[in-house]
């Protein structure tokens, strides 16, 4: 028998601190944070650009490549004036990354699977959006709720509507991780209860539980590219807001 | 018992959102393969757009797989 496929999102206590309202217990939530942050971006950035030379070893490569492709698709999308924003974006995009790489790791838990912690990004981003547009525009910020060339019978319409969908952007940034690693990993452990099940089951089905477990494999594929892409689409997106925060329209 | 059922159905019924997206992401990877057909030199600026509208329109599936799972566990 297995338990519920939602089971692996609980947060458990390791060690308890404190009452009900000021918790500070170690959970593995934080433990996982720590190590991603710490181990991996810490010592990862550090052991790879440890004597740095014209003929890259292998792990200088990879931190080269992470480093030019952010760089990359932040002057593609915002140009000359997101630079000194890279390394806010950079930062975002390679915790993101791990985050969601590590939580792949069996027993392990995905950080990225919790609407607390995306929320917490995408409210991050989109407070220093709205901080930036503040301070370049002034007043003339406002201009975001109305699209140019409306008429004042159609603004009535539409800046209430523009207002609703700009309150949606954080909340769909964090919603779109959230929901794409929760469901990812969900799914892999309803596949990996059939075939857990079918094998407990005996008999001719002990011989066909190889095939969930082929689709195990396949899916496991799918979900390394669907960590990769969501820290990218989460970076772009952000790009993009800072974009439309440092132009207007 | 009957809202247990009640809430199955509407987990189920949730699902059938599924469709649009489906019906979405189809037509951003055809459109992908029809501007790759007609010039293949954009191939990786377009396919860089084409990831981004892909993770646009999953979005919106994710939307109604969060709503089964509300009605699921959460009302």
């Amino acid at each position: 028998m297995f338990n519920s496929p939602l089971e692996q999102f609980q947060i458990l206590p390791l060690l308890s601190f404190g009452a009900n309202l000021f918790d500070f217990s170690i959970t593995n939530a934080m433990i996982t944070t720590c190590v991603s942050l710490i181990f991996f971006i810490f010592l990862f950035f550090c052991l790879s650009s440890y004597g740095l030379n014209c003929f890259p070893t292998r792990w200088q490569l990879v931190l080269e490549s992470l480093y030019i492709s952010t760089a990359g698709l932040i002057w593609d999308s915002v140009g000359p004036q997101g630079q000194k924003y890279f390394p806010f974006l950079f930062v975002i995009f390679s915790f993101i990354l791990i985050s969601n790489v590590s939580g792949l790791v069996p027993y392990s838990f995905t950080i990225t699977s919790h609407l607390i912690q995306t929320m917490v990004l995408a409210l991050t981003v989109f407070i220093g959006v709205m901080i930036i547009c503040g301070s370049t525009h002034g007043f003339h910020m406002l201009s975001l709720f109305l699209p140019g060339g409306t008429s004042i019978v159609l603004a009535f319409l539409l800046v209430p509507i523009e207002i609703v969908s700009y309150i949606f952007k954080p909340l769909s940034l964090a919603v779109r991780l959230f929901a794409n690693m929760m469901a990812g990993h969900t799914l892999l452990k309803v596949i990996a209860g059939f075939a857990w099940a079918m094998m407990g089951s005996g008999g001719l089905l002990l011989v066909a539980h190889v095939v969930p477990l082929g689709v195990l494999v396949i899916l496991f594929g799918l979900e390394l590219a669907v960590a990769l892409i969501q820290a990218y689409v989460f970076t772009i997106l952000s790009c993009i807001y800072i974009n439309d925060a440092i132009v207007l329209h | 018992m009957l809202v247990q059922a009640a809430k199955l159905l509407g987990a189920g019924l949730a699902t059938i959102g599924l469709a649009g997206a489906g019906v979405g992401i189809g037509t951003v990877f055809g459109a992908l393969v029809l501007g790759t057909a007609r010039n293949p030199s954009l191939k990786d600026e377009l396919f860089r757009i084409a990831i981004l509208g892909f993770a646009l329109t999953e979005a919106i599936a994710l939307f109604a797989l969060m709503m089964a799972f509300l009605i699921l566990f959460a009302l």
